[in-house]
């Protein structure tokens, strides 16, 4: 063991730490600002959009909570408070957004257009072709991102190396064990390419939604006419009208090809000639913010739960389980019809385009099978001297649970909840699959229905409408259940030693 | 308890505990739930001031159950446990959370019982926290200052359970026993888990500390050895009841219980000299859900009493008769299926024919006189139709004396509040030391 009485003083504050060496907290902060100084804007604006869903959900909850307890008026109020104060934030964002960024479709833009038949490009970043000014601007989006990402977890090194007054914790190890844990790497490393995918969507693609999807008639593309042999300009909409891809020799834009309109498909087109990438940027969005939001849910309630049986035991215990079972026996599609069709005019049905109706419903009918399957080592905490310890010098339940117990759940409610968000999105893309009012409200993108209108033309030249979205579903469902896979195997390196524990925890008299 | 008054050491100061009835029983909640098993089956003890009191027995005797109740770490089923005065098994919210201060425990597995996701500081801290006990930084200063009292050093305070060996994890456990600064602590084994030259360690600190912090100790174990050195008077309980109680050097040089004797003599004797005979423990106790009616060790007692009527059928004979009876009751525990009773019905059982083969190993070469053989013939063969319940009870009549009849009470012996639950302590019978010589 070294010595750490360097370090060791009982009344050192991390201030008192940082100042003794402030040089590597500096050197690593110096990097750290200047990463969010070039996007500044995105930042904020991300940010602000992360504090209007909140403020969303929170005024939401208390809506259906006062409209359950029939207080109308109150639960009016709260709607005012809620378009008032997402007014305020959208405005901020809106200013936020203003901000110059390095990163963006403004710096390094891509939609331009021929000035002739054979060139040279106008508009574009560097007068280069759109195919590369896009990939140019992606690459140094991902790069950026992921260097980010790892700047991050290179500032909670400095502070173990240098700051933290504990030379070693549990957490060290379980750390280490992912550093070196590739498969859970891969999970690691395909969710953040999908968070950057919804942090940097709008930046992301050829084009953005709102052009491309939500409104194509108030913007305009200029394009250089081949037959006409003239730059024009035209509605995007009318572009997209003629950029379809149906399956047939010339109504197809596939993947890495350019339209008669100078615009570029990374992934091709839609049968309504919309931009195929653009789409599953946004869907990427919503997706994560609906399966985010319904896991973070149901691992709460699943959690809290657990704890509660384990710790009670007896009636609590049985009556939850019998609860969880009730859930789980009704078939979830049919639940998730049967109350998308009773919320259908609901204002509820409005937020996140319908997508927080669904997570609330996803997590209410999720919660079971993570509750079983947490309810396990929770029971066995539960039998740890070290809560009797605590029961012994008077902590009331709630700090027992939290404390004493929740730690050590942890671990595998993030284990079951990696695992089963991959249920929840292809639950989500099947919702949205069958359409009919159910899943996202178009035109807001989401990948089921990407699939749903590839599905006639699986077979010709628009393989790709279907296969893409398909194919981006099953990459993320297995990251996220290879991150699941890593994080199991950092908790518990050999799952063997827990069943010593057990013994050991049901003997004695 | 008069006698005690006479002697002038410290541990005949006031009780601080006084025990009186305590049952604890488990699972006897919902009418189609088996009998609920008696952990701690009407107790009565008294815990003087000071003392360190030592509670031994075998796994599944109900010691730790006891302690654990002593603590309101379990709801008493029944009875009184009054601490200081104040019954404490009724208190609730921030009247039980005022009292906890008081009592407090120190755990068997030092690998269990500390939270290892916290570091050591945090953990000795915890139950200064949980009653606010002055500031951030007095705080601070007294877990420093416990750390250093039990033999750990400051800087451990950032340190993980996990860094540290089992000795001094039981330390750090003791230190967050005495956060509080508790008047008594149940040591619930404290180091039967540790190395044999750890544990003289630990237990010097722990009369160190007594005597520094005026502790009152109940100390469980089941290492009769390490009671003798450090504790009072002791206790000794079998099956939820305590058999025998008195001062620690008397009740090892002469114990008077059956089964303290039993146990006393399971321990290896330093001098292989000693003549006094072994006696030792036949068979594993009965399950704690069907206790015998009598007393709680009538199955296995080496001198358990004899009926009238059977005084001239032979040692090997009744000692025959015991196991036998032993398996009937065996028998009687196994719940039969459905397949089984309609066999029983149609007189077709023929699971439990193995009864033949153990009764010929039991009495073989053993006689069988008259008085005994219809009993058992009747016996065997309603074991044989599927009928244990009625062979038990065939046997418990014919068999049975007061030991298997009538719960003992509890005997003063000798002048110094030495208690032992046993009916030979009655005028009609035979003294235990004679008993077990036979
Ligand atoms: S009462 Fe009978 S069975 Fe119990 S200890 Fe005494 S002699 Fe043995």
């Amino acid at each position: 063991m070294e010595e750490p009485t360097s370090r060791f003083d009982e009344d050192s504050t991390l201030r008192s730490r940082l100042e003794a060496d402030p040089e590597p907290a500096l050197r690593w902060a110096a990097v750290m600002a200047a990463l969010a100084l070039v996007q500044i804007g995105s930042l904020l604006g991300g940010l602000l959009s992360i504090l209007d869903a909140a403020v969303v959900g929170v005024t939401a909850i208390f809506d259906v909570l006062f409209g359950l307890v029939g207080l109308t008026g109150a639960s009016a109020a709260v709607v005012d408070v809620q378009s008032a104060l997402s007014g305020a934030v959208t405005t901020a964002r809106d200013a936020a957004e203003g901000l110059p960024t390095l990163l963006s479709r403004e710096t390094i833009p891509n939609q331009g257009h021929l000035a002739s038949a054979d060139g040279p490009w106008v508009d574009t970043f560097l007068g280069l072709e759109p195919a590369l000014a896009w990939a140019v601007r992606v690459l140094l989006i991902v790069g950026y991102s992921l260097f980010t990402f790892y700047w991050l977890f290179r500032g909670w090194l400095v502070f173990r190396a240098h700051y933290r007054q504990a030379d070693w914790t549990p957490t060290d190890d379980m750390i280490d064990r992912l550093r070196d844990h590739r498969w859970g790497q891969f999970g690691i490393f395909v969710l953040a390419l999908f968070l950057i995918m919804a942090l940097f969507g709008p930046a992301l693609g050829p084009t953005t939604v709102s052009q491309n999807i939500v409104s194509p008639y108030s913007h305009e593309v200029t394009y250089f006419n081949a037959d006409a042999g003239a730059v024009e300009t035209v509605a995007a909409g009318d572009a997209n009208f003629n950029s379809k891809s149906k399956g047939a020799g010339d109504q197809n834009v596939g993947p890495m090809t350019y339209d008669n309109f100078n615009r570029f498909h990374p992934f091709g087109t839609l049968p309504n000639g919309r931009d195929l990438f653009t789409f599953m940027m946004g869907g990427a969005r919503i997706t994560l913010i609906v399966a985010g939001l319904a896991i973070g849910l149901s691992a709460l309630i699943a959690g809290g739960l657990a704890m509660v049986s384990a710790f009670y035991g007896g009636n609590i215990d049985l009556t939850l389980l019998t609860t969880a079972d009730g859930i789980v026996s009704v078939p979830r599609l049919l639940l998730l019809i049967m109350i998308s069709a009773i919320f259908a005019n609901h204002w509820l049905a409005g937020v996140l385009d319908g997508g927080f109706l669904l997570a609330l419903i996803f997590a209410f009918t999720g919660w079971p099978f993570l509750w079983r399957a947490v309810r396990g080592p929770a029971l066995q905490v539960a039998q740890e001297e070290w809560v009797d310890a605590a029961e012994s010098f008077g902590q009331p339940p709630r700090t027992i649970m939290r404390k004493h117990m929740f730690p050590y759940i942890t671990g595998y409610l993030l284990v079951y909840a990696s695992m089963s968000t991959g249920g929840i999105i292809v639950g989500l893309a099947a919702l949205s699959f069958l359409g009919n009012g159910l899943g996202i409200t178009p035109p807001t993108p989401a990948w089921g229905r990407a699939v749903s209108l590839g599905q006639s033309y699986v077979s010709g030249p628009s393989w790709h409408i279907s296969f893409i979205p398909g194919a981006m579903i099953v990459v993320l469902v297995t990251g996220l259940n290879a991150l699941g896979d890593g994080i199991r195997d950092a908790i518990d390196p050999e799952s063997a030693g827990g069943d010593d524990d057990e013994a050991a925890a049901g003997g004695g008299a | 308890m008069s006698q005690a008054t006479q002697r002038h050491d410290d541990t005949d100061e006031e009780t601080l505990i006084e025990v009186r009835n305590l049952e604890k029983y488990y699972g006897d909640d919902g009418m189609f739930s088996p009998p609920p098993v008696k952990a701690v089956d009407g107790v009565d003890l008294d815990i003087k001031r000071g003392e360190t009191f030592g509670l031994v027995g075998e796994s599944g005797s109900g010691k730790s159950t006891l302690g654990r109740t002593l603590l309101r770490l379990e709801q008493a089923t029944s009875g009184t446990v009054s601490f200081d005065g104040t019954d404490i098994t009724t208190l609730e919210g921030s009247d039980l959370k005022r009292w906890r201060r008081n009592a407090q425990i120190v755990f068997q597995d030092p690998e269990s019982s500390l939270n290892d996701r916290m570091t050591v500081g945090e953990i000795v801290r915890e139950p200064l926290d949980a009653h606010d006990k002055g500031t951030e930084r007095e705080r601070r200063k007294r877990v420093m200052d416990l750390l250093s009292r039990v033999g750990l050093r400051e800087e451990h305070y950032y340190r993980y359970p996990h860094q540290f060996s089992g000795g001094q994890r039981q330390r750090v456990g003791i230190a967050r026993a005495l956060a509080l600064e508790p008047e008594f602590v149940v040591l619930d084994e404290p180091v039967s888990a540790l190395d044999v030259s750890v544990q003289a360690k630990i237990i010097t600190l722990l009369e160190d500390l007594q005597e520094e912090f005026d502790l009152t100790y109940l100390f469980i174990a089941h290492d009769l050895s390490v009671v003798r050195h450090i504790c009072d008077r002791v206790a000794v309980m079998y099956l939820g009841k305590i058999m025998e109680v008195g001062e620690t050097e008397e009740l090892y040089e002469d114990p008077v219980n059956p089964y303290t004797k039993s146990l006393l003599s399971a321990i290896p004797r330093p001098d292989p000299t000693d003549e006094s005979e072994r006696t030792t423990l036949p068979g594993t106790p009965p399950s704690p859900r069907d206790p015998p009616q009598g007393c709680q060790f009538s199955t296995r007692c080496p001198a358990k009493i004899r009926p009238e009527g059977f005084e001239e059928v032979s040692e090997e004979t009744w000692d025959a008769i015991e196991r036998f009876r032993e398996i009937v009751r065996e028998r009687t525990r196994v719940e039969l299926g459905t397949v089984d009773r309609v066999k029983r019905r149609a007189g077709l059982f023929s699971k439990y024919d193995d009864i033949d083969e153990a009764v010929k190993d039991l009495f073989d070469g053993v006689e069988r006189p008259p008085v005994v053989d219809d009993h058992l013939t009747y016996a065997v063969e309603q074991v044989k139709a599927g009928h244990p319940q009625d062979a038990r009870e065939r046997l418990h009549e014919a068999f049975g004396s007061v030991c298997d009849r009538e719960r003992p009470a509890h005997h003063q012996v000798g002048d110094r509040g030495r208690e032992s639950y046993c009916h030979r302590h009655r005028e009609e019978y035979d003294d235990v030391e004679s008993a077990i010589r036979r």
